[in-house]
């Protein structure tokens, strides 16, 4: 009997643990723009699985399907898939830094992000870091054409890839953030 | 009498359950203040169920070229619906400047619209459902129905 009681819990236990792994929470794509110079903000908030439904459903202009076209001139010349193999393949580590009299650029491979940072100190001392997981940036350029980028499938990945700071730019006065969480709201 | 009593009785409870069923899909709320540069309110409160019965009874000439100008992005629409009438309560926009307060969001399976700035306060609530429905009959309006 204490056998059959322990077996029925165990089992209980086991199919909870599968749900709970099955259950992906809702991901919410977080916008925050703040001028404190006029007292301005923007806040928006978007739920990943709901572009996820409402982006095959738009085909205007560059955009058909979840996938955006580039126009020949913006990638000319530039083998965008074989970048991303030699940025894969690399270890952490920096792969580009610029340093100017006003402006430092500095784009680099960490924890499996791809990571940019750039100060300039021309725009009121304006920072912008960028932190784009590469799973993303792989689902991004997932398609075989070379000239498409799969902006459903790096919204899909980018729910996968849990809660994230994608974009902060700050100046003076100005701030910008967009990051990926599960709370519906921004918080405060 | 007591057959009047019972007429009386069926009456309420035909009205009752009339307008439980005309309820049934919420209300739709519209409320404007306006401050300048005269005060006026105007507040209306209204059956869901009557938005879509209300567009299909609008003159169809006058919902052909809104039919037209929607049908591309039909499908979008209703993916959006569809998925706001899923998804938890949430704030969709929020934009505050002095003087001027905008919020858009989804509350208890409606979409709410709040505008205040100095010269008026608007607040509506459509249930998603009403929404949808309306959108339906608008969409179902073919091109030959433009005068």
């Amino acid at each position: 009997m204490r056998k059959t009681i322990r077996a029925g819990v165990a089992m209980c236990l086991f199919a909870m643990a599968t749900a709970a792994m099955a259950t992906t929470p809702e991901r919410y794509l977080h916008v925050r723009v703040e001028d404190q110079s006029k007292g301005e903000s923007v806040s928006v908030n978007l739920p990943l699985s709901m572009a996820e439904k409402i982006l095959p459903t738009v085909n205007h202009g560059n955009l058909h399907q979840g996938r955006v076209t580039m126009t020949h001139g913006e990638i000319e010349g530039v083998d965008l898939h074989a970048i991303l193999d030699a940025l894969r393949s690399a270890a952490d580590g920096e792969f580009v830094t610029v340093k100017q009299t006003d402006q430092d650029v500095r784009v680099a491979k960490s924890n499996g992000n791809l990571v940019v940072h750039v100060r300039d100190s021309q725009k009121e001392g304006q920072k912008v870091d960028i932190t784009v997981p590469l799973k993303v940036v792989d689902a991004l350029f997932s398609t075989a054409k070379q000239d498409e980028l799969d902006i459903l499938a790096a919204i899909r990945a980018l729910g996968e890839a849990g809660e994230t700071i994608l974009v902060t730019v700050e100046d003076a006065t100005e701030h910008v953030r967009i990051w990926v969480d599960s709370r519906a709201d921004q918080g405060k | 009498m007591i057959l009047l009593g019972k007429i009386g009785l069926a009456l309420a409870g035909t009205a009752v359950a009339g307008m439980g069923i005309l309820f049934s899909e919420g209300t739709v709320v519209v409320n404007v203040t306006e401050r300048q540069p005269e005060s006026h309110h105007v507040y209306v409160i209204a059956p869901a169920m009557l938005v879509p019965v209300a567009v299909h009874f609008a003159p169809k000439d006058q919902l052909a070229h809104a039919s037209k100008q929607m049908r591309p992005y039909l499908s979008a629409i209703r993916a959006a619906i569809g998925q706001l009438r899923e998804c938890d309560d949430l704030t969709l926009v929020e934009v505050k400047e002095p003087g001027n307060h905008v919020l858009i969001k989804k509350g208890g399976g409606s979409l709410i619209v709040d505008v205040d700035d100095e010269g008026e306060t608007v607040h509506i609530s459509t249930p998603l459902r009403a929404i949808s429905s309306a959108i339906e009959e608008i969409a179902a309006v073919t091109p030959s129905d433009e005068s």
